[in-house]
């Protein structure tokens, strides 16, 4: 009886980088995990939650509940996802009839790349890269869900793959949600600062915990007509030498 | 009684204030977990003396050891003939009027008896209260010749013992309370180098509105 | 029509966003901060341990805040010296500007205090005829060019020496021909020599209060807050009424983090100590001492369950150091008196929150702030608190209540979130296919503003999973 996991895919992954979900279900069935899509999930709240309209972030969250609560473990590429539900779902739903159901919830919830190295104990996932690399460390995974070393873990271990370490590899990228755009100036000028900072390491690639901050990222490289292309990390871990295209070069 | 009624007209305020206060603490706020006692903070200080030494490298700061009374005069002297011409203002002490004696230098001396350091003097020469090896610090009081005395001239000399050494900031602090030397001062300083200021470009400048040098004349046997 | 402070936040934040001479400066000063800050850091046998106790003592301190604020006024005024609470700035402007006028003052010599910032003491000073020297250089160079600090501990840390050593010709002396930091230095010693000496007032600020000894505690570096301290005959200081601590023997943890945390130093030049006029037989010092207690607001935060701590803070500057969003639009764009992670938690409480909402929402919410709080505020956290009680206050756009209305509606009903995904990223597909990518009918024309498109999948995970990916 294979082990079980649920995945929770956020819902910009779901419509704007599916891609990110696909590898990720590839990698866990790879490591002998049976993936379950419980098609009733939407979002985490986070949208709502940021932007401070809890009222309406609640109700978001007590249907995520319901519909993982008998999950053995909730999995999701995404870092800032992760975190609302395991930092704020108790607070949000402090006096929600779901209450317990959440913190028992948020107890079997994880980041992908946590998964992996602390509940599956695997770092070799037999995945091959052969380009240089660099990570951003994705602020919420990073200061909310202590994740420091396990995707540097994981990355080691692909083979041919060149990590490259970049400056201020801790520094928001700048996305923000909502921020992107109400602060777009900012946001833009953090990104551009990022972008240096990925430029100066020379990586063909540039991955994180984050889909989000790949994504703007993505954005701002794109404009800038940068080389440095970015990935998720579950995409390179997905990556297993065989013949196929990878799907990194599949991106515009 | 006459000192509140007096607050009262004078500063209705105050009563608004100590209500706010009082009415805004009872609203409880759940208090996490104290710290578990024992936890070491700051590493302990095994070598004083050498650790006083160290810091006051990093602090830009002179210490020069002396042996005896004789010694610590002829650092003394040096110390003051490498300064431009000028008085030097020194706290009136038995101690510092017998260094100043073997010294002899050959500049005017204003003894803090005769009034507080002006611009006029290039030098200060003062004791210390205590001297910290933790932080490379010398403490002092206003009984160290006033509080003028360790910031007003280019360099500042002070003339302390081995035997005024203690280990660290807490047991600098923990001696003032016991002594009540905040009673019987209306100031005292921790210092821990020469005056200095990064606020350009955050480059380190030596030497600002206080003293450029800070010298410790450390005689080892009292 | 004169803007609103959110109007002018986003138009300054678009200007410095696209300043990089700006950007380069700030990065090198917050280069050299980082690389300090972690020696400083690596000084303390255990960091964690020590931001731990300092927030315990700070804690201790504002939830008996009554107490220790009575027991320091009991000995400094047991010493001769005066106590002034006032409830607002204007209440404190009044009491200092009274004080001058009685004592005949003509000229003030001032060391940096973020609360007499807050409250505006200088131009209040000035309008009565007095002249006020800010004696810090960092304040000097601002005073200089009659532009308010831009952070909390290094006030010029925007301009370049080029620029400060022109200031100084233009205003000081067309002599000074070096632009060297050291010289720049020397010539404001020369000048501001002068003032310290005639002076009739000193006034400074405090870093904390000690309750059980009854003295202010200052924090400093150049050594004009010693002779402000010293040399006048009436000594004032202007602090905040949070600043109290308990024990004298707290100074042993709150000095070495204060300055770990403000600039990487192991501790600052000068821990002063001053708890009254000076005594009889002492050599020098002030004649006459004040202490003017602000609350300005500080009271009302007490109350706040969530947000009594955010009062814990020391105004170290290490939140804005670290902030990215500081590091990009600089320290005068958030146009209040204390800006980065800590003003953009205070102003909205301080000077309401309608007003000042945008600064809590001005954040990426990165949580380095929180991650390096010497005292361990939770800043990020309150920064979401400020946006939900704005929210519930009725402060936002009701355009934006409506869309959460819709969203939420939406995100109950799973067939109608995926018709909902379907639907936008159909129709950005006309809307790209058509060339009208950034355009008006874009909805996504500001994200598409800086970056290039997102690219558009043909389908939706869940349409992927449905269709072949289902089996384990």
């Amino acid at each position: 009886m294979k082990r079980k996991v649920s995945l929770f895919v956020p819902c910009f992954v779901d419509q704007l980088l599916p891609e990110v979900a696909v590898d990720t279900v590839k990698v866990l069935r790879r490591i002998g995990y049976a993936v379950e899509f419980p098609e009733d999930q939407t979002c985490c709240g986070q949208p709502a939650l940021n932007t401070g309209y809890w009222g309406d972030a609640r109700p978001c969250a007590e249907h995520f509940v319901r519909v993982f609560k008998n999950a053995d473990f909730v999995v999701c590429p995404s870092g800032s996802c992760v975190s609302v539900i395991r930092l704020f779902y108790p607070e949000l739903l402090a006096h929600s009839s779901l209450r317990e159901d959440a913190a028992a919830l948020a107890s079997r919830t994880f980041e992908f790349s946590e998964f992996l190295v602390k509940v599956a104990g695997v770092t070799q996932v037999g995945a091959t890269f052969p380009h240089s690399v660099t990570y951003h460390a994705s602020c919420h995974g990073l200061r909310e869900l202590h994740i420091h070393d396990e995707p540097l873990q994981l990355l080691r271990q692909v083979d041919g793959l060149k990590l490259i370490e970049m400056v201020r590899s801790e520094e928001c990228c700048g996305f923000g949600g909502t921020f992107a755009v109400k602060f777009a100036d900012i946001s833009a000028a953090m990104g551009t600062s990022k972008a240096e900072s990925v430029a100066a390491t020379g990586a063909e690639f540039v991955t994180a915990t984050d889909p989000s901050c790949l994504m703007h990222l993505q954005g701002i490289l794109g404009k800038r007509r940068a080389p440095t292309r970015t990935i998720y990390l579950a995409s390179i871990l997905a990556q297993d030498g065989l013949a196929q295209k990878s799907s990194a070069q599949e991106r515009p | 009684m006459a000192q509140t009624s007096k607050a009262q007209t004078e500063n209705p305020s105050r009563e608004r204030i100590l209500e706010q206060i009082r009415a805004g603490l009872r609203t409880v706020v759940p208090e996490p977990p104290a710290l578990r006692s024992g936890q070491v903070i700051f590493e302990p200080i095994n070598n004083p003396l050498e650790r006083f030494q160290q810091e006051c490298v990093g602090n830009l700061m002179e210490c020069a050891l002396t042996a005896d009374s004789a010694a610590s005069a002829r650092q003394l002297a040096k110390v003051l003939q490498s300064l431009p011409e000028g008085e030097a203002f020194v706290q009136d002490d038995p101690a510092l009027r017998r260094l100043i004696e073997l010294a002899a230098p050959a500049r005017p001396i204003r003894w803090s008896s005769q009034g507080a350091p002006g611009e006029a003097s290039q030098a200060t020469v003062t004791l210390a209260e205590a001297l910290i090896a933790q932080t490379g610090s010398i403490l002092v009081t206003a009984s160290c010749g006033g509080r003028g005395a360790s910031v007003i001239a280019p360099c500042h000399i002070v003339y302390a013992t081995v035997a005024q050494l203690v280990p660290d900031l807490a047991s600098a602090l923990s001696r003032v309370s016991q002594e009540r030397k905040l009673d019987s001062n209306s100031f005292a300083c921790v210092i821990s180098g020469s005056s200095r200021t990064a606020d350009i470009e955050k480059i380190l400048v030596q030497g600002a509105h206080g003293p450029r040098r800070l010298v410790v004349i450390l005689q080892t046997v009292t | 029509m004169s803007q609103t402070a959110a109007q002018r936040f986003l138009h300054d934040a678009a200007v410095k966003s696209a300043d990089l001479m700006h950007r380069e400066i700030i990065r090198r000063g917050m280069d050299s901060y980082d690389v300090a800050h972690l020696k400083g850091r690596a000084r303390i046998k255990d960091w964690e341990a020590a931001r731990q106790k300092c927030q315990e003592i700070k804690r201790e301190a504002v939830n008996h805040l009554d107490r220790y604020l009575l027991q320091f006024e009991e000995k400094v005024i047991a010493r001769g010296g005066h106590v002034f609470w006032a409830a607002n700035g204007e209440e404190a402007c009044t009491y200092v500007k009274n004080l001058a006028t009685r004592l005949g003052v003509r000229t003030v010599v001032k060391s940096k205090s973020m609360v007499t910032e807050e409250i505006h003491l200088s131009p209040a000073l000035e309008k009565a005829g007095i002249k006020v020297w800010e004696t810090d250089l960092g304040e000097f160079i601002v005073q200089l060019r009659d532009e308010p600090p831009y952070h909390i501990v290094t006030p010029a840390m925007h301009l370049n020496r080029g620029q400060i050593a022109k200031l100084f010709r233009e205003k000081l002396d067309p002599g000074i021909g070096s632009d060297d930091p050291a010289d720049l230095m020397a010539a404001a010693r020369r000048i501001l020599r002068q003032a310290f000496f005639a002076a009739e007032m000193g006034i400074s600020g405090a870093n904390f209060l000690v309750a059980d000894a009854g003295v202010i505690a200052i924090s400093t570096n150049e050594g004009n807050g010693r002779l402000c301290t010293s040399i006048p005959r009436i000594h004032v200081v202007v602090t905040g009424i949070e600043k109290v601590i308990p024990r004298l023997e707290d100074l042993a943890v709150l000095w070495p983090v204060l300055a770990t945390s403000g600039t990487g130093q192991g501790i600052t030049t000068y821990g002063t100590l001053i708890g009254g006029p000076r005594r009889p037989g002492e050599v020098d010092g002030a004649e006459e001492f004040h202490v003017v207690l602000v609350d300005n607001g500080r009271s009302q935060l007490l109350a706040d369950a969530e947000q009594r701590e955010v009062l814990h803070c020391i105004r170290c500057g290490a939140c804005l150091n670290i902030c990215p969003v500081f590091r990009h639009v600089g320290g005068h764009t958030y146009g209040t008196t204390y800006p980065g992670p800590i003003g953009s938690v205070l102003t909205p409480h301080l000077n309401g929150i309608k007003e000042f909402k945008h600064l809590s929402y001005a954040s990426s919410l990165c949580g380095a702030c929180s991650s390096v709080c010497p005292v361990k505020i939770d800043l990020s956290h309150h920064l979401l608190q400020n946006r939900r009680n704005a929210t519930e206050a009725g402060a936002t756009k009701s355009s934006e209540r409506l869309i959460f209305r819709a969203w939420r509606y939406a995100m109950l009903r799973p067939r109608m979130y995926a018709l909902g995904g379907w639907s936008v990223r159909k129709a950005l597909r006309i809307i790209y296919g058509l060339g009208l990518a950034g355009s008006i009918l874009d909805p996504m024309r500001v994200w598409n503003r800086y970056r290039s498109p997102v690219p558009l999948p043909s389908e939706s995970f869940r349409a992927r999973w449905r269709k072949d990916l289902g089996a384990n």
